[in-house]
Formats: structure tokens, C-alpha cells, sequence
């Protein structure tokens, strides 16, 4: 009897427990869903844009930089941002959207990974909007970032953060390794192997980590030379020389042991902050995670990549970041494109929004008169007082534009794949061969379209 | 009285019984089957999920999976985690529930509720769990270098054997109490007189165990083989969380490819996704068939 009283008080908490779950699910959805079409139609309301970011210590600052910036235009403007918890989620939303091919529930503006958007622009025509007749002298941006947004020659993107790469070197392991950060200016990959190995002798430390479940090294490396794994659409693994080179040095520092390979982000960046190297090469928002470890602060410094060639010839990339986007959703493109225009697109309010975009998020522009921005002529501590930022816009601006594709992540993981092989004993020639195949396998079906 | 109404008992029965059927059938229609009916469709399509087309030839599809060197070696790791790690877990599970179905274990229900614990945790927080455990920094190689086991580090997670490895003894890990349970059922259900008519014969532990409790689990055994064998091709959260299909994709298994062809790497290639998860039905189902007609004595 006990028993059956103990069991039904059981099964009436998991009811009462379960009912009040689906009951608040259910109304905040609605709150919600409320909320996302009050603002999509927002008949009422013409000063209001809603936007998907996903990085409230990032992007998102950068977007109310924007939004404070707009209300000395138009002091009724109001932006509604809608966090995503990642970027991912942004991507679904659009691919959910496509795929009921009913984009009234995305917001008027998105913001979207670069490398992701040439595909989703081709796949999901109708999602976006073009914006070619903004106010926007594309000029004034890092090729390489307008380039991305760039898609059939028409601009769709107002460009946000900047990828621009960097090579920091810890510059107390380097001079206990006899070398010093002159030296690894315009160094060649040949030679920088060679300081790699003496660092691993003399300090214990990897020169370098790379997260080899997202392989970017690769590409980096192969934009610094101006090249890419694409050429005219098709991939050129195996008929452009210098990936087989750059593939080698890769597998080479490896089997030295002066490049640790991760295996997550989580041991990528761990790398990072507990002190396991002595260089970090990655696109500059990596520099959030190197500020981690404040025991390193001062003892970094920041140069341009080497080159295959080396004899002084510094290397210049980007990698990663993402730009804002109108979709098929956004009934008042005007207000939107004023909007973007007038703060990201390099209008009256641009040099106010870069500039607390980057002192309130990390956000470094891609638009080159940014650094007119008190911020950006400011020396960082952390890099021995160097005026670090200002140092990225000069790179930025010399980052060579090179082919984008729909596959740029299938390329990096078949290259990825192609390094892990070469590591265990097959030719650069075959590994690469493979990953080839395994590339052009993934193309043939959309180009059978 | 039933004529009255027009209608037969054995109708009335008929028609009630299709009314309790209803529902469920209803419902398994339309979220299982037309599913699967349009799955199919799109298994014979192409282009991206706002417009696909019709694939030309129409088999496309699946002809073009032959050729599929990731998906080939992905059903390789697949077949390569069934063959190993399903065996010794129900063996395990089964000698495991022996042992705990002994009436005379003190805090039985304690040993039963450790066993059982690791299906309460959830498939992607273990996966983590064993991520960190398995990394280069992680616990098990320090643990391996304090006990003087090893002397540099193993990157477990980076070296295909080794991933291979921590894949199937997660899996082993994870799943064995949840079968054990199924035989604890099962050995509940056989009667005890029947192990001291052994006894008396002078059957020893073993005998008993190979002569009384296998044959009678059999319709337990089968089942466990099946949902085992089903679940072990469906394999996905491991291979997401655990490895990542690393290192150079040479531990992915078929769902994680699929789901990678639909939402990974931007690319939605829902088409011949939807072709590579009729391959897997089918297997699972010739699979099944396969172990019915084996484990059917009744013939």
C-alpha cells in the first residue's frame, strides 16, 4: 500500500513536472515568436531591424557599437539582437528556412560566416538580398574581406570582423633559442623549421599548435603565397606545386615534434594559454585566447608570416570572420542598408562604431581608415607595447584576394586528411592524389546540376 | 438486441479494436513512414534543400556511392566496432548478470545500480568525458606515466588504432549494464528448480551455465543481438564527440558521414544523404533477418 502511494506521488511530481516544462516552452515560444514577427512585419515601427549574432563578448558589442552610432542619425532607431548561440545556429536557420522555402521567420539582418556563404548564396538564392546599389565605396575594405561577400559580382555582405593572420613569437623562448623576432620577419618556411627545432632543443616548447580537426594552417599558408586550393573552380591539389610544399613542411615540423597537431579546439587553445608553444599562427581574434595566460603578457610579439621563398618576402592572410547580411525577409531594405552603410560600410558613423567595436568587443575592422580610431593607435601592454592594431589594418590591407569556393571546408579537411597520411609514411604525391579524388568526388554531384 | 442495432458483436469487437488501433497507427504513419516515403524521394534527388531535382540517371545516387571511398571506409569502422566491441558486451552483460543473480550477493541492488548507472549518463557528456580523459594531457596518460607504464605521452585521440580502441571500450562501457539488464530479467524468469534438478544431476557451474541458462536466454540473447547490432550501426554521438571521425577521418562511422553530408561543412547534400541512409536500413534489416532465422528453432 505504502508503495502504491510512494508510486503515485512519483508519477504525479514527473506529470506536474513535465506539464509545467511543455507549459513554459510553450509560452516563451510564443513570447518569442510574437516578439520575431512583431519585428519582421513591424508595420508600426519603421526605425526597428532585428539581427542574428552569436557572440555576446564579440560581434555583438560590434552590433551595438553600430546601433549607438545609427541614433545620431535617426534617434528613433532601434536594433533588436537576437543571440544565437552559436554560428552554427544561424546556418540551420537559414537551411530551415530553405528547405520550407518560407524565410519569413529569419530576421532582416544576419550575420554569417565568410567561408560559409558562397555556398549558402548559391544553394538559397532567394534568402538574401543584394546590396550593390548601397552607399559603399569598396575600395576603402580589405580586398580579400569584400571578395568573400562578393558573390557572381554582386556585393551581398557589409564586412564586420577581420581574420587578418598573425604570427606571434614568445619572444623570451626565441632569445633562449638564440633567435630573435627580425630574424622570423620574411623568414622562409625551410629556415623557420630550422629556429623550430632549436626552440623544441633549447626551451622544451612546440613552435607552433594547430588545431588538426579544423586543419587552417593549409590554407594560411597557401594564401600568403597568393594561391589557393581552387583554380577556376576546380581544385588544384595536385597540379599546383606549392600545396605538395606546403603539405611537407607541415608533416615535416610534425615529425620533428615542433608543431603540436590537436585534436579539438579545446586542446588547440589549451595549447595556448598553458604554455606548451612558442608561436601562435592563426587569424587575429586567436589574440583573446593568447591574453588568456597573463603570465605571457609582454613577452609576445607580432610579425607576418613566413613564405616559401623567404629572402625578406612576408606573407599575408586572413582567416576566418563573418559579415552581416540582409535576407529575404527584410521588408524595410532601405533602413537596412542606410543603416549598414552608414556604420559598417564605412559611412559618417563607421569610425565611431570600429572603434568601440573594438574597445568593447575585440572587433578589429576590415575597413583601412578604421585606424584613425583612438583605439587602434593604442599600445597593448601584452605585446611589449607595441601598437599591435594598427599593425593589423597595414596587414589587412595587403592580404591578397585569392579564389573562394563552395567547398572550402571540404578542401581543408581532405588536406587535413592528406597531412595525417603523409605523417604516417604515404608520398606527398598520393596522399595529396587522394585528396584530390576525395574533392573532386564531392563536386561532381553540384556541378552535374 | 444486436440486430436492433444494426450491427454484429463480432463487428462491434472488430470495429473497437480498429478504433484502439487508430491512433497509433495514424500517428506511426505520418511521423515514420511518410518520412521514410519522402526520404526516399529525396534519395533519388539532387541540389540544395530550396531546389532539388530529380537526379539524372535517377540511381545516380546510389551508383555514385561505390565510388565513395569516406563512406566505404566509414561502413568499414562501422562493421569493425560491430564485430568487436558487440561480442564481448553481451558477453560481459550476460556473465555480469550471472554473477549479480546470485542470491546469496550481499548489496546486490548496490552492484546492480553501479552496473546499470553508465546508461543513465547522456551518449554526448560520456563521449566528452572520455575525450578528456583520452587527450594528450589527459588523465589516463598521466596516470600511465605516474605508474611508469609509459614514457611520453600517447595521442590516443590522434592515432587511428588507438581511437579505434577508445571508441569501442567507451561503447563497452557505456552499453553493458543496459544489456545485463535484460539478461537479469531473463534469468529471473527461469525457474529455480530447474538449476537444483541440475545440481542433483551433478552438473557442475559451468555445465549449468552453458546447458540451462544459454538455451533458455536464447529469445533474450536474440533480442540483445539485435538491438545491439541496430544501435552499433546507428553509431553517431561517439564518433561526433569522441573523435570527431579523426584522426583523417579513419573513425567515422555511416551516420556521422550522413549527418556531415546533410549539415556539416555547409555543404547540404540532403539528396545523397538520404541515399547513404536507405544503404544503412537495409543493412540493418538484412542484418536482423539474418539473426531471426538463425536464433528461430522453431521449425
Amino acid at each position: 500500500m505504502k508503495k502504491k502511494v510512494l508510486s503515485f506521488m512519483l508519477v504525479g511530481v514527473l506529470a506536474v513536472g513535465a506539464l509545467a516544462g511543455c507549459g513554459s516552452s510553450k509560452s516563451s515560444s510564443k513570447k518569442s515568436s510574437k516578439k520575431s514577427s512583431k519585428n519582421i512585419t513591424a508595420s508600426e515601427d519603421e526605425h526597428t531591424l532585428s539581427v542574428y549574432a552569436w557572440d555576446k563578448n564579440f560581434n555583438i558589442p560590434a552590433l551595438e557599437a553600430a546601433e549607438a552610432a545609427y541614433q545620431k542619425k535617426d534617434p528613433d532607431f532601434k536594433l533588436n539582437i537576437i543571440e544565437q548561440s552559436a554560428s552554427s545556429d544561424v546556418e540551420t536557420a537559414v537551411t530551415t528556412a530553405g528547405s520550407s522555402k518560407d524565410y519569413s521567420a529569419l530576421p532582416d539582418i544576419v550575420l554569417f560566416q565568410d567561408h560559409y556563404i558562397q555556398r549558402y548564396v548559391h544553394d538559397y538564392p532567394d534568402a538574401w538580398q543584394s546590396i550593390d546599389d548601397a552607399n559603399v565605396d569598396w575600395t576603402q575594405f580589405s580586398q580579400d574581406k569584400v571578395g568573400m561577400s562578393t558573390i557572381d559580382g554582386k556585393h551581398y555582405g557589409f564586412p564586420v570582423d577581420n581574420g587578418t593572420v598573425i604570427m606571434a613569437y614568445r619572444t623570451d623562448y626565441l632569445q633562449q633559442a638564440g633567435h630573435s623576432v627580425d630574424e622570423m620577419t620574411g623568414i622562409s618556411w625551410a629556415d623557420f623549421e630550422k629556429v623550430a627545432k632549436d626552440v623544441k632543443d633549447k626551451t622544451g616548447k612546440y613552435m607552433m599548435s594547430m588545431d588538426h580537426s579544423g586543419d587552417d594552417f593549409p590554407y594560411m599558408m597557401l594564401q600568403a603565397e597568393g594561391v589557393s586550393q581552387f583554380k577556376d573552380g576546380k581544385p588544384q591539389l595536385t597540379t599546383e606545386p606549392k600545396v605538395a610544399q606546403v603539405v611537407d613542411v607541415i608533416a615535416q615540423m610534425a615529425k620533428d615534434e615542433t608543431i603540436l597537431l590537436a585534436n579539438s579546439w579545446d586542446e588547440y587553445t589549451a595549447s595556448i594559454t598553458n604554455d606548451q608553444v612558442a608561436g601562435v599562427f592563426n587569424g587575429n581574434w586567436i589574440i583573446a585566447t593568447m591574453k588568456q595566460n597573463k603570465d605571457a603578457s609582454g613577452k609576445w610579439a607580432i610579425t607576418t608570416i613566413p613564405t616559401l621563398e623567404g629572402n625578406g618576402q612576408q606573407g599575408y592572410a586572413a582567416n576566418g570572420g563573418s559579415s552581416l547580411y540582409i535576407t529575404a525577409a527584410c521588408k524595410k531594405a532601405d533602413l537596412a542598408k542606410d543603416f549598414l552603410a552608414y556604420t559598417f560600410g564605412g559611412g559618417d558613423g563607421a569610425i565611431e562604431t570600429y572603434d568601440n567595436a573594438l574597445k568593447n568587443g575585440g572587433v578589429i575592422s576590415t575597413y583601412l581608415p578604421a585606424v584613425q580610431g583612438d583605439t587602434y593607435q593604442q599600445a597593448d601592454d601584452f605585446f611589449g607595447g607595441a601598437k599591435v592594431y594598427a599593425t593589423l589594418m597595414e596587414y589587412s590591407g595587403k592580404v591578397p584576394a585569392i579564389e573562394q569556393n563552395d567547398f572550402h571546408y571540404e578542401a581543408r579537411t581532405d588536406m587535413g586528411e592528406a597531412i595525417t597520411n603523409v605523417i604516417n609514411g604515404t608520398s606527398t604525391k598520393d596522399a595529396l592524389k587522394d585528396a584530390q579524388e576525395k574533392l573532386e568526388f564531392a563536386m561532381e554531384d553540384s556541378s552535374s546540376k | 438486441m444486436e440486430k436492433k442495432k444494426g450491427i454484429s458483436l463480432q463487428e462491434k469487437q472488430s470495429l473497437a479494436g480498429w478504433g484502439f488501433l487508430a491512433p497509433a497507427s495514424i500517428l506511426i504513419f505520418i511521423l515514420s513512414f511518410y518520412p521514410m516515403v519522402r526520404a526516399f524521394i529525396m534519395s533519388l534527388q539532387t541540389g540544395s534543400a530550396a531546389n532539388m531535382q530529380w537526379q539524372k540517371p535517377l540511381f545516380h545516387n546510389y551508383t555514385r556511392m561505390i565510388h565513395d571511398t569516406t563512406f566505404i571506409r566509414s561502413m568499414g569502422n562501422t562493421f569493425l566496432y560491430l564485430i568487436i566491441q558487440v561480442p564481448i558486451m553481451l558477453v560481459l552483460a550476460i556473465l555480469l548478470a550471472q554473477l549479480l543473480n546470485n542470491k546469496d550477493l550481499k548489496l546486490r541492488g548496490l552492484f546492480r545500480t553501479m552496473v546499470f548507472l553508465p546508461c543513465a549518463t547522456s551518449l554526448v557528456s560520456y563521449s566528452l568525458i572520455f575525450k578528456s580523459m583520452f587527450a594528450q594531457q589527459g588523465l589516463v596518460n598521466s596516470v600511465l606515466m605516474k605508474l611508469g607504464i609509459i614514457s611520453k605521452n600517447i595521442n590516443f585521440i590522434g592515432t587511428t588504432s588507438w581511437a579505434r580502441f577508445v571508441i569501442i571500450f567507451a561503447l563497452i562501457w557505456r552499453w553493458t549494464g543496459y544489456n545485463m539488464v535484460f539478461y537479469l530479467a531473463g534469468l529471473q524468469n527461469i525457474e529455480y528448480s530447474v538449476y537444483e534438478a541440475a545440481k542433483i544431476d551433478g552438473a557442475n557451474g559451468w555445465k549449468t551455465f552453458w546447458h540451462i541458462t544459454v538455451p533458455l536466454l536464447r529469445p533474450t540473447i536474440i533480442m540483445t543481438f539485435i538491438m545491439s547490432i541496430n544501435g552499433t550501426l546507428q553509431l553517431f554521438d561517439e564518433s561526433v564527440n569522441l573523435t570527431n571521425g579523426g584522426p583523417a577521418n579513419t573513425t567515422i562511422t555511416m551516420s556521422h558521414y550522413i549527418y556531415n553530408l546533410s549539415f556539416g561543412k555547409g555543404v547540404s547534400n540532403f539528396g545523397y544523404a538520404s541515399a547513404l541512409s536507405f544503404v544503412v536500413f537495409i543493412l540493418v534489416a538484412i542484418l536482423a533477418a539474418i539473426n531471426l532465422k538463425v536464433g528461430d528453432t522453431r521449425d
